[in-house]
Order: C-alpha cells, then sequence, then structure tokens
C-alpha cells in the first residue's frame, strides 16, 4: 500500500500524470470505492486488496470520455482483468495509449461478499481485514478468519493472469500469466446440458432481473454511446422486466462484447440481484479462444478476434 | 395490544389469510423480497430488510393498466382481496406513506388539486401494515437521520414487536385498532411484555449510530445547484438504476403499449428513472440531462429538496438498501455529509 502511494505521489509531483484513479476504503466492512485522486496529499487514502472490486477502465468510457479531454494525462491502478480492459479499449482506439500511465498492482482475487456473508451464516459483518492471503471478520459476538481463495469471486478463482498485462509501473513484481488449460471448468458442465436445459438455466438466473443495467454500466467494453435498450426510436426492446425481453438484453449484451469480454467479473459482483451473469460470457470467450486462438486483451498487437481476420482461421461456421 | 406466542404464529397468519391477500418476506432463489403467503410455515420472521423493497406490492415494476383490442378498452382482473403486509420494517413502512402522498390521498396541498391514483388506492387504502420493530438495526440503517428509529411505528397500521418469546400486536392507527379489537381467542400482552419491549427498543436505539443534522437540506442543495460539488460526487457514479430499482421511495415511471399498434395490446406503467438517459430525452434529440453527474444529481435532488418543497419530507427514509447495492459504494450518507459540507 505504502509503495501504491508513494508510487502515485511522485507520479503526480513531477507531473507526469495529472490525474489517478484508484480504489479507497468504502463506507462499509469489505467495500472500496473508486477515488480519482489530483494531489499528492490525497493520495494518502490509496489502497489495494481483495475489496478493489470495481474494474477501474470503465472510467474512460461511457460519458466518462470527458476524462480523457484535454490532453489529460491519467493514470490508473489495475489488476490483471483491468489491464486487458484498457488493452481492448487501446486496440479499439477509445484510449490514447500515450495519454494513460498503467500502474499494475498485484491480485489475489477480489471478494465475493455473497460467498463471505455465507461463511458467517448471513450475521452482519461489522469489521474486515484482509493480509492478502487470510480474510477475517468480526461482527456482534462473533470473530472468523478464513482463507482469501474461498471467498474470491468465481472470476478470480479460474483466473490466469492476475497481474496487468500491460503497465509503465508495477507495485512489486508481476506474475508471469498460468495456464487456461482448466480455466473453463465450469462452462464445460454448461456444455454438456442439452439445449433445453441451458435454456430452462439461462432462464432462471435471469429471471430475477430487475433491468437496472448495473453489469452494462460497470462494463468497460459495453461502451456504445447510446445503448439498444436506451432507444425508442425504433424501440428495440420491451422495458418490463418480463423474461423475454430480459433474455434479449442480457443474449445481446452478451453477443455485443463476444470477443471483448475479458472476464473480470465486475458485471457480476454490480448485480444487486446476484445473477451468475458471468456464465455465458466465459461460454463465448472460450469459444473465441478456441476457434480463432483469441484471447482478448491480452496484447496491444492483437486487434479484437471480432474486428480481426485471418485467410487461415476457423470458418467451419461460414463453409459448413 | 395482544400477544401471539411464536408457536401460533401461523395459526395468526391463517386467519388473516381467510379474507386477505397476505404479503410476507421471502426467499426467491438467491434473494428476499416480499411475496404472497401460500404457506405460513415458509414465512422468515427472521430477514431484516428484504433485498427487494415491498413498494412493489403497490405499484410493480411492470403494472397493467388496461388491455385493449380496437376501440375496445379491457379492465385486468384483479385479486380484489384486501391486502395485508406481514414483517415490513419501519422504515418501508414510512416508505409506503410518502408514495400514498405521491399517488394517494394522504395529502392535500391547499389550491393545489393532486390526482389520485387508482391503481395505488385500489391496493394501498384498504391493506393494513403490520410493522414489525428492529430490535437489531444494521450499520448501513439510517432512519434516525430522519427523526425515526428502530421503533418508530409511523405508516404502521398495527406494531409487531418480537420479544423472542412471542410477538406483541400493537394497533397504532385507527384501522389498526379496529383490526386487532375484532380479534378472539388471544391473549393480552403481559407486563413482563412491555418491559421486554422498553428493554429491546432502548438497547435497538443504542445500536444506531450517530444521526446526522439534515435540518435545512433542501435550501442548500438549492443553492448548489450549478456548484461544483456535484462533479466530486458524480465522479464515481456509472449510472446505473440499482439505486433506483431496490429504493424504497423513488416511484418514477415510464408508461408503454406493449402488443400492436391500434390492434390488440396492453398498456402497461413500468418503473423508470432518472439515472437513465432516456428518462428526460427529447423528441428532438436533445437531453437536458446530458451528462451523468446531472441525472445524478437530479435523483437526489428530488429526493432531499423538491420532495421536501412539494411534500414537507425527505424522499428517504434510511433503510440503506442503494448503501449496500451501490457497485461504485457511492454511499447516499456521503452525499448528504458532501452537500451539508459544501460552501454555496
Amino acid at each position: 500500500m505504502k509503495e501504491l502511494r508513494e508510487t502515485v505521489k511522485s507520479l503526480l509531483t513531477e507531473g507526469k500524470v495529472d490525474l489517478v484513479i484508484g480504489w479507497e476504503k468504502g463506507t462499509m466492512p469489505g467495500a472500496s470505492t473508486p477515488v480519482f485522486i489530483d494531489t499528492a496529499e490525497k493520495a494518502d487514502s490509496l489502497i489495494f486488496d481483495s475489496t478493489c472490486r470495481n474494474n477501474l477502465s470503465v472510467y474512460f468510457t461511457k460519458d466518462r470520455r470527458e476524462l480523457a479531454k484535454d490532453d489529460k494525462k491519467i493514470g490508473v491502478v489495475v489488476k490483471g482483468c483491468d489491464s486487458r480492459s484498457l488493452v481492448l479499449n487501446i486496440t479499439e482506439k477509445q484510449i490514447d495509449r500515450e495519454k494513460v500511465t498503467i500502474i499494475g498492482v498485484p491480485c489475489n482475487g477480489v471478494l465475493d461478499m455473497k460467498k463471505v456473508t455465507g461463511k458467517v451464516d448471513g450475521k452482519e459483518i461489522l469489521e474486515f481485514t484482509d493480509d492478502g492471503e487470510r480474510v477475517t471478520v468480526k461482527g456482534r459476538e462473533f470473530e472468523q478468519t478464513f482463507p482469501l481463495d474461498e471467498v474470491i469471486s468465481d472470476s478470480c478463482v479460474t483466473c490466469v493472469r492476475r497481474d496487468a498485462v500491460e503497465h509503465d509501473l508495477f507495485i512489486g513484481e508481476a506474475r508471469e500469466p498460468g495456464s487456461d488449460e482448466n480455466a473453463y471448468v465450469e462452462v464445460e458442465e454448461f456444455e454438456k446440458l442439452d439445449s433445453g436445459e441451458r435454456w430452462a438455466r439461462m432462464e432462471q438466473e435471469y429471471s430475477a432481473c430487475i433491468r437496472c443495467y448495473a453489469c452494462r454500466n460497470v462494463c468497460p467494453s459495453c461502451y456504445c454511446n447510446v445503448c439498444f435498450v436506451d432507444q425508442n426510436d425504433p424501440q428495440w426492446i420491451g422495458k418490463s422486466p418480463e423474461i423475454t425481453d430480459t433474455m434479449i438484453f442480457h443474449i445481446i449484451r452478451n453477443l455485443h462484447v463476444a470477443g471483448r469480454c475479458v472476464e473480470c467479473g465486475a458485471c457480476e459482483r454490480a448485480c444487486p440481484m446476484d445473477i451468475k451473469l458471468l456464465l455465458l460470457n466465459r461460454k463465448v470467450a472460450k469459444e473465441v479462444r478456441d476457434r480463432f486462438g483469441s484471447v482478448t486483451g491480452t496484447g496491444l498487437e492483437n486487434k479484437p478476434a471480432m474486428a480481426d481476420f485471418k485467410e487461415d482461421e476457423n470458418q467451419d461456421f461460414i463453409m459448413g | 395490544m395482544i400477544r401471539i406466542e411464536k408457536e401460533r404464529i401461523d395459526e395468526f397468519i391463517r386467519t388473516l389469510m381467510e379474507t386477505r391477500a397476505v404479503y410476507a418476506p421471502a426467499l426467491d432463489g438467491k434473494n428476499t423480497m416480499f411475496a404472497p403467503v401460500e404457506d405460513p410455515a415458509g414465512i422468515d420472521h427472521n430477514i431484516f430488510n428484504t433485498d427487494k423493497s415491498p413498494k412493489e406490492i403497490f405499484f410493480p415494476h411492470s403494472e397493467v393498466l388496461f388491455e385493449y383490442e380496437g376501440e375496445e378498452i379491457k379492465k385486468v382482473e384483479r385479486d380484489v382481496r384486501p391486502i395485508v403486509v406481514w414483517g415490513l420494517r419501519g422504515c418501508d413502512a414510512r416508505s409506503l406513506r410518502l408514495l400514498d402522498k405521491v399517488f394517494g390521498s394522504a395529502w392535500q396541498k391547499p389550491g393545489n388539486d393532486m390526482f389520485e391514483d387508482p391503481y395505488w388506492k385500489e391496493k394501498y387504502d384498504d391493506a393494513i401494515i403490520f410493522g414489525t420493530a428492529c430490535n437489531e438495526p444494521r450499520s448501513t440503517c439510517f432512519c434516525n437521520w430522519f427523526g425515526s428509529g428502530p421503533h418508530d411505528d409511523a405508516g404502521m397500521d398495527v406494531k409487531v414487536v418480537d420479544t423472542e418469546e412471542a410477538f406483541i400486536l400493537d394497533p397504532v392507527s385507527e384501522k389498526g385498532k379496529k383490526f386487532i379489537g375484532s380479534l378472539k381467542g388471544w391473549a393480552e400482552a403481559t407486563k413482563k411484555d412491555l418491559a421486554t419491549i422498553k428493554a429491546v427498543r432502548e438497547k435497538a436505539e443504542g445500536l444506531m449510530g450517530e444521526a446526522f443534522g439534515m435540518e435545512g437540506i433542501a435550501e442548500k442543495m438549492a443553492d448548489l445547484f450549478f456548484k461544483p460539488v456535484w462533479d466530486d460526487i458524480g465522479a464515481k457514479c456509472v449510472n446505473c438504476g440499482a439505486c433506483a430499482f431496490i429504493c424504497s421511495t423513488c416511484h418514477c415511471f415510464d408508461v408503454q403499449d406493449e402488443g400492436k399498434k391500434g390492434k390488440k395490446g396492453k398498456r402497461i406503467r413500468i418503473w423508470d428513472t432518472c439515472m437513465f438517459p432516456l428518462f428526460t430525452k427529447e423528441a428532438s434529440g436533445h437531453n437536458p440531462r446530458d451528462m451523468s453527474k446531472d441525472r445524478l444529481r437530479q435523483r437526489f435532488m428530488h429526493k432531499f429538496s423538491y420532495f421536501i418543497s412539494n411534500y414537507d419530507e425527505h424522499l428517504c427514509t434510511g433503510c440503506g438498501r442503494c448503501v449496500s447495492v451501490c457497485p461504485v459504494n457511492l454511499d447516499i450518507r456521503d452525499v448528504v455529509r458532501a452537500v451539508m459540507t459544501s460552501e454555496a
């Protein structure tokens, strides 16, 4: 934490950046909140631990694009997945690589708070600490410690690129990516179901959706100027939380981010209804990897799979 | 005050179910909400604030106003039984009363002929609200900022206190008194019960954080409308509608026709929120609240300024749901603090 703060302070005082986007302690135990640091004094509030659940790359897209106007140089603190979002946004010409300073931090996975409260039978947590390997929670008349690995988000469990794939600075030592051979176990289980069972499973998940679009709004890959659900002339989709329309929203969003989703899981963590949104995204990511040999956001020289064409790539879906 | 021993609560709920549609906290999938009771044994009396707010009992997310076929308008068949809500927390009971100011007849400003909403009234007016006092408020609770507290009974017809041994039912409103008076076969609360209630109430109040002074917030917010404080507050907001849709008092809606235009279909009203860009987009394409911070400001102005001008109350009861669900932990309490400590 100290090194992160000092790094940010010197970036600001040396004028290398005008602003740094990071996380600070939130208002609830186990919560962090995004923070915009524009003076060295403010850098003392910066933190990085398992509570840093947001993908901060989102602040470069949508109408927060103003952040990157006026030739402002912006620093951003990133986990592995967040750095992949930046890479995607850079390859899609949404961010100018020259204007962004990428500060990598070593990630051991971020919390799934539902898993944490599940560990203590839903009792209210009043204090939370994380030493990087174990988390301790305290409430009225209880205290419990458990391995961080048991309460991290599903997306972190299978993650093989925990540290920034692209960075200007790294706090500590960046680890090399692992093998993604077994990264899609739950997708493979899902694939074994027949189409009726798969549909029923998705319907069951999405029936809880309240159409708040938190999943879309926290997603750095979801940055259309006007989303199709926000159009009313023509209106593409019904607005009520009726299952047909809800499924259309999720499936279209899913396809819009095909080959662009970095599987960070920010959508799932943002969902107030705890919908397992990542399953379909990961199914598509697996298809993209297997068909086109492309893993989103892993290199500035790689175009996103759907924006690229190679003569020798798999075309069996067209040629039959 | 009557006393219902814990082992007889299902029996009591069943008597309610004889003539009324009873709603109570339930787990549906992974989330808790108020659902129609089919079997009293399925009610979880220990659920704290439900994930989804109870406003949807009276103001559903999507409500069919009428159906049409050509020129013909058809009224939608409804469950006409009066509604009973069991297990509502004090903050939510007060939220319903606030919504009744908007949709119902609870509030008529002199000289202002406010309209009444028949869809709300036909459900809310005959409803009996059994509110459960909170014995263990959470760290996200801030009802005391609004002069309320964990054992406040405002907006309830009958206040229910869980004393571990029994539920003590204390009628609050005329409607509640009439209803409790009509019941037979239940014991009166004992002196010991009253002493327990006093003790749990004091304990609950002691668990609340310190109340923040809200005095003058309406004027203060209005003065700050164009000030940069909103840039600071709004910077991290990602502009989703999670806060508004789980909010117990947000009540904006859209009206749409679903079906074939002019042929057969239904007219529905659906929750909408000022956080969405389409909410204020004009036919010309111009959007007066174009940027996300404009929309965020609107939501808080409505809660703490406009609603006070119109109805003399804050449009927030401190239930803390938005604090829990906001994906970026933009805490409504921090917004209030930032506004109240800003220079106009």
